[in-house]
This record gives C-alpha cells, sequence and structure tokens, in this order.
C-alpha cells in the first residue's frame, strides 16, 4: 500500500482508478500532516463529545425508555429538580463517601504497614511482593463472586470467626449480606481487599526511593529508629500518601462492582452506592432523563473533587522534584 | 583525645574483598587524606570508620575506645557525605539543628549553636531558606555546619567537594584546611583528587586493590614514590614511565632503553645490572636542554606559567617535558633532552617496587 502512493505520488501521469487517485491525494503534504489530527479529533468527538452533548439534551427532556423518543418533551430544569430533591440520591451519595472514606482510609493504613514490613525484608522480598499484587490482579467479578461465597452464611468466614463469635456470646451466624449493617461492612472489607495492593505497590515504590545517604547522614548525627522514621522517612514519603490517597478515592467514590455481585444493593437501599443508584434508575426503572440529570450533577460535583486531587498532585510532584534535585 | 586506629580491617562483599586487611594509625588533630582510584576501597575504610558499614575482621578504635560495633551516632563523629546528604523538606536551620534535636537539647541552646555554625561558615542569611534554594557552594557550607554544630572529636569527609565546579572547589579547599586549624579535630578526608590530596593533608594514604601502597607527608609521596602506582597517580601531568634494563657502563650505573642512555646517580643497591625495570621521570625533570637523546616535538600544551611539550623519542610511548614558557616549540620541530639524574625513579618491571 505504502509503495503504491509512494509510486502514485511521484509518478501522477501513469495513476489510474480511484483508489490509487485517493491515494495520491492523501500523501500530499498538505493532506497528510491532518490524517493523525482527524483520526484523533474525529474519534474524540465520535465516542466523548457526541454521548456526552446526548447526556445533556437528555436530561432536558422528559423521557423514559419504555416511550417512544419522539414523544419526549424539552422540561427544563424539571430533572435536576427531582434528582436535588430525591432522598434516595443523596443517601446513596452519602452513603458513597462513608464506604470510600472508611474503606480507603484501611487500604492505607495496611497498605503503608506492609510496604514499610517489606521493604526490611531481605530474603524472599519478591515473593512477598507478589503475593501482595495478587488481589490486584485478580479481575473484580471474580473477586465479587469470591467474596459472596466467603460470605455465606455457614461459610467460611463465619467458620473462622466462631470461636471469638462464641466467646463474645454473638450469633455465630453472621448474615454477612442480609444484615443492613454486616452487609455495608462486607462490600467495605471486599473493597479493602481488592485495593490494598495499590497502596501497597505506590508506597512500596515511595519506600525504595528514600535516598539512603540521608538515613545515613542522620544515623552519624545521632539519630535513632524513631527519630529517623518520623523526622526523615515519613516526611520524605508525603508525596507517596498524597498519591495513594488521590487516586484511591477517585475510585473508591465509583464503587459499583462488589455492590452488584454481592448485595444488588440491599438489603433494603443500605448499600446502595451512588454509581449502583443511577445504574438502578436508569437501566432498571429506565428513567433515562433523571439519570441523565444525576450523572451531569455528580459529573460536576467529582470533577471539582479531581480538580482538588489533581492541583494536590501537581503540587506533590514538583515538592517532590525539588527533594531529588537537592538529593543528588 | 581523638586518635584513630585501624588494626588488620577487613571487609568483604560476597567474594569481593573490598578492604584487604589495613593497618593505620591517624594522630589527634591531624588531617589525614585517603586517596585512591575508584573501587580501591578508601569510601568503604570511611564508612567503616563511621560505622555505616560494619567490618569483616579487624578493629577500630577512636582514643581510648574500641569502637568496632559501636553505632554510627555514639561514636562522637561528624560526616560530610558527597551527595552533602541534606534534607530537603527541612529549612537549613533545621538541617544545621539536626544534631542537636535528637539529643533533646533546649531550644535557646539550639538555637545559640546553630547561629554559632551558620556565622562560623557565613551562611547567616541562608537560615529560612531550603537547601534546595541554595546553590552548590552553599550547600557545602551548610553542610559542614551541620557537621561542626556537634563540635565532633573526629571529621570524616566522602569526597565533598565533587559536587562543585573547578574553580569553587579550590577556594574551597582553602577554606577547609582553614577549617581544619580552627577546629583543631580530627580529619579523615576522602578524594580521588591528588590536587586535593597535595594540597590540603598533612599526611596521604595512597590506596589502591584494598590495600595501602603509600603513607607520607604530600611532598615524600610526590618525591619519592613508593610504587609506580603512586608514582603514576601524583602529579600532573602524568610521569613519564619507560621499561627498560639496568646496565653498568664503565662502572656506573645507566639505565637502557630504545636508543636513550640515562646515567643514575644517588644510592643505588648493589647487583641491580642486567635487570629490568621501570624509569620513571617527571615532565620537569626532563631536561630539553642538553644534547644527549634525541626526539621530536608532537604537541604543545602552553599552561602559561610553563609549557608541555609531547614528543617522541623512537619508543613505544610520548614523553612529556615541562619548559619555560619563553621557549617556543612548534609540532615537528627537533628536540635533544636528558633527565635529571637526581630525580628518577626506578621501579621493579615486575611488582612495581621502588628500587631507588
Amino acid at each position: 500500500m505504502a509503495d503504491v502512493t509512494l509510486k502514485a505520488a511521484a509518478e501522477p501521469a501513469v495513476t489510474k482508478g480511484a483508489l490509487s487517485r485517493f491515494g495520491a491525494w492523501l500523501s500530499q503534504e498538505r493532506v497528510f500532516r491532518w490524517i493523525p489530527f482527524v483520526l484523533v479529533e474525529g474519534t474524540f468527538i465520535l465516542v466523548i463529545i457526541i454521548p456526552f452533548l446526548l447526556t445533556i439534551y437528555i436530561s432536558f427532556l422528559r423521557w423514559r425508555a419504555n416511550r417512544p423518543f419522539e414523544q419526549a418533551q424539552l422540561s427544563g430544569f424539571r430533572n435536576y429538580e427531582q434528582v436535588l430533591t430525591d432522598a434516595g440520591f443523596w443517601a446513596s451519595l452519602g452513603r458513597t463517601f462513608y464506604f470510600a472514606g472508611t474503606a480507603v482510609i484501611f487500604e492505607l493504613v495496611i497498605g503503608f504497614f506492609l510496604a514499610m514490613l517489606v521493604h526490611r525484608v531481605v530474603r524472599g522480598r519478591r515473593i512477598y511482593i507478589t503475593l501482595f499484587l495478587i488481589p490486584m490482579m485478580v479481575v473484580p467479578v471474580v473477586a465479587g463472586y469470591n467474596f459472596s461465597m466467603i460470605y455465606l452464611d455457614s461459610g467460611p468466614l463465619n467458620q473462622l470467626l466462631s470461636p471469638f463469635t462464641n466467646m463474645l456470646g454473638i450469633n455465630p451466624r453472621i448474615r454477612w449480606l442480609s444484615d443492613p449493617t454486616a452487609a455495608q461492612l462486607a462490600i467495605i472489607i471486599a473493597d479493602i481487599w481488592q485495593w490494598t495492593s495499590l497502596t501497597f505497590l505506590i508506597f512500596l515504590s515511595g519506600f525504595s526511593s528514600l535516598p539512603p545517604q540521608l538515613i545515613n547522614a542522620a544515623r552519624v548525627l545521632g539519630a535513632n529508629k524513631r527519630q529517623i522514621f518520623f523526622w526523615i522517612e515519613l516526611p520524605l514519603l508525603k508525596p507517596a500518601i498524597v498519591i495513594a490517597v488521590v487516586i484511591r478515592s477517585m475510585e473508591a467514590l465509583k464503587l459499583f462492582d462488589p455492590v452488584v455481585l454481592l448485595t444488588f444493593g440491599g438489603p433494603g437501599t443500605s448499600t446502595q452506592t451512588i454509581a449502583y443508584y443511577l445504574w438502578e434508575q436508569v437501566w432498571q426503572f429506565n428513567k433515562y432523563s433523571f439519570g441523565a440529570a444525576a450523572s451531569i450533577l455528580l459529573l460536576i460535583l467529582f470533577s471539582v473533587l479531581i480538580f482538588v486531587g489533581i492541583w494536590l498532585l501537581i503540587r506533590q510532584r514538583n515538592q517532590f522534584e525539588q527533594q531529588q534535585e537537592t538529593a543528588t | 583525645m581523638a586518635r584513630i586506629g585501624i588494626k588488620n580491617l577487613v571487609k568483604e562483599f560476597g567474594s569481593f574483598t573490598a578492604v584487604k586487611g589495613i593497618n593505620l594509625e591517624i594522630n589527634d588533630g591531624e588531617f589525614l587524606i585517603m586517596v585512591g582510584p575508584s573501587g580501591c576501597g578508601k569510601t568503604t575504610t570511611l564508612n567503616m570508620i563511621s560505622g555505616l558499614v560494619m567490618p569483616s575482621s579487624g578493629e577500630i578504635s577512636i582514643g581510648e575506645n574500641d569502637v568496632t560495633h559501636t553505632e554510627p551516632g555514639e561514636r562522637g563523629l561528624g560526616m560530610v557525605f558527597q551527595d552533602l546528604a541534606l534534607f530537603p523538606h527541612m529549612s537549613v536551620f533545621e538541617n544545621i539543628a539536626f544534631g542537636l534535636r535528637v539529643k533533646n537539647t533546649s531550644e535557646q541552646e539550639v538555637k545559640d549553636r546553630v547561629q554559632q555554625a551558620a556565622e562560623a561558615m557565613h551562611i547567616e542569611q541562608l537560615l529560612s531558606k531550603r537547601p534546595g534554594q541554595c546553590s552548590g557552594g552553599e550547600a557545602q557550607r551548610v553542610a559542614l555546619a551541620r557537621t561542626i554544630v556537634t563540635n565532633p572529636s573526629v571529621y570524616l569527609m566522602d569526597e565533598p567537594l565533587s559536587s562543585l565546579d573547578a574553580k569553587l572547589r579550590i577556594d574551597m579547599r582553602t577554606e577547609l584546611k582553614g577549617l581544619h586549624e580552627r577546629l583543631s579535630g580530627t580529619f579523615v578526608y576522602v578524594t580521588h583528587d591528588q590536587a586535593e590530596a597535595m594540597t590540603m593533608a598533612d599526611r596521604i594514604v595512597v590506596m589502591n586493590g584494598g590495600e595501602i601502597e603509600q603513607l607520607g607527608g604530600p611532598l615524600d609521596i610526590y618525591r619519592k614514590p613508593a610504587t609506580r602506582f603512586v608514582a603514576g597517580f601524583f602529579g600532573m601531568p602524568t610521569m613519564n614511565f619507560l621499561d627498560g634494563e639496568i646496565a653498568a657502563v664503565d662502572g656506573a650505573p645507566m639505565f637502557v632503553t630504545d636508543g636513550i642512555k640515562a646515567p643514575l646517580e644517588g644510592d643505588l643497591p648493589a647487583n641491580l645490572s642486567g635487570r629490568k625495570a621501570t624509569l620513571g621521570v617527571r615532565s620537569e625533570h626532563v631536561l630539553a636542554t642538553e644534547a644527549e637523546n634525541g626526539g621530536k616535538v608532537s604537541l604543545i600544551e602552553p599552561l602559561g606559567d610553563a609549557t608541555l611539550v609531547y614528543f617522541d623519542y623512537g619508543g613505544p610511548t610520548r614523553l612529556v617535558s615541562k619548559v619555560d614558557p619563553d621557549r617556543l616549540f612548534a609540532p615537528g620541530d627537533d628536540l635533544t633532552f636528558a633527565f635529571d639524574a637526581n630525580n628518577c625513579h626506578l621501579f621493579d618491571a615486575d611488582n612495581g617496587a621502588r628500587l631507588n
């Protein structure tokens, strides 16, 4: 193909047929340089801009998917008003922040200590790293099904806990997925299990990039292990901590898979996250325009959060680079 | 008293022996410089004195105490690192104060002593800055201030000037020497730069391959190198070396090679006649005046106060002579030369040991 076009460009007089003429036209400099631009922009418009504009448009309609689209009428901000006054929307949004906040705190703390321990281990370090990274590599659906089995009333988790529950006088058959409080815990635990790997990885790379000479300098100056940790290592790990917080928070706000796989938002609505709530409104109740309005509102909210997050990240990165410069 | 004693010090990394059993006595208040090429074991030795590296065997004592197994922070020493190792997240003040803070010094004392150290290093105006905002020379002073603030009796320095540009490095040499006189502490300084070693040291330890090649004052080492390695390591340009044989001509010892005959003077051991040897002559002792041997100029390097003339003499190497800058040579010129018989160094051709 390349040969054909090159030849065609070189000897336009000989070209015959539509295809080779098209090739000749494409290989002109003024046309050719636009090709990558057109492809990238075309994809962007097709995949992102059109659905986005369509969503905005639908959010101003009064439309359910069980009625013909032609009959949908413009309804102004009615959908937005409905979303903002919907108790379910606010409840699931609050629940999302509760799940995300709790899970991320545990992921950070556990990930940090695992990384710190593995950083000190010399023998078998690679094995530990591999093991601790496995949860992140498990497909979320598979992890969800595994947890649904673990959480069975007579399942392994309750079996393991039974000595303790007996001691405390609690019924050992904890209904992990049908008790509202336990189900919330179950979702949070599943998320912690899967995503502590990521914080572990971030913190481990943070520990590995601590300049050893700084720690040597502190040792010669007489600092003990505790002082070295709190005065040198921890402050230098701040960029890694911010990165872990931002990345995990952004992800955790989209919590969806374990909810669908474990509880379907139940019992009642006790484990409905905002992502699940939207999915249900749109795909179960066919409330397309309501869902569109809710997604636009969420987009605005999360954009603000992400902007703050990215601003923090950039600030940390600049600091980190400055640190690297001085360290070398 | 901070006399440092090193006995049979050995460090092995796996199957590689970095330091092969060295013995060294460093006097109280001495400025001792360890010098050698990369991988000669000088930094490892320094790290063992600091306690950052544990020796495989041997003993280290500071003053009266055996510190071989003591923690680095309890040896009463200060160290300046090659990359300075300033704490990037702390201000210059906190950097200097670190060694006092770890010992729970009172706030007022910390303030006073940091201020004193900063004044001594002329960096009072930097105290509120971060290390990242300091220039190379300023960061160097901060690192020194952090070291002197705790008043250690021993100062260890691991190529502290290597990150500075050439001009600043020469200024800092003078300053370090002055600092040593003011502090009257024991300085152990590691460098691979022979000029640094020559200019600052009371005594120099030349290391190579994990062993001490020579220990002595700068001029001793320059004038009477113990081995061919030391002779080649010190001096700019590198000493001229010629491989040849020692012969007795009319009862007088003579070094003979590739058409060159160089009479030898001074104390020479007997039975050297017929022995294979390497002759070492510094460029300033290659006299381009007398008509004894001939050569052809190939390259000129004017230094300003002298001119280096590189010339071929018919052997496998090129020789260099340092001549008066007023004498003008051009590549291709013929020249005649002789060696200053009183300043010829003879080394064993096999093990490089000094013969005369």
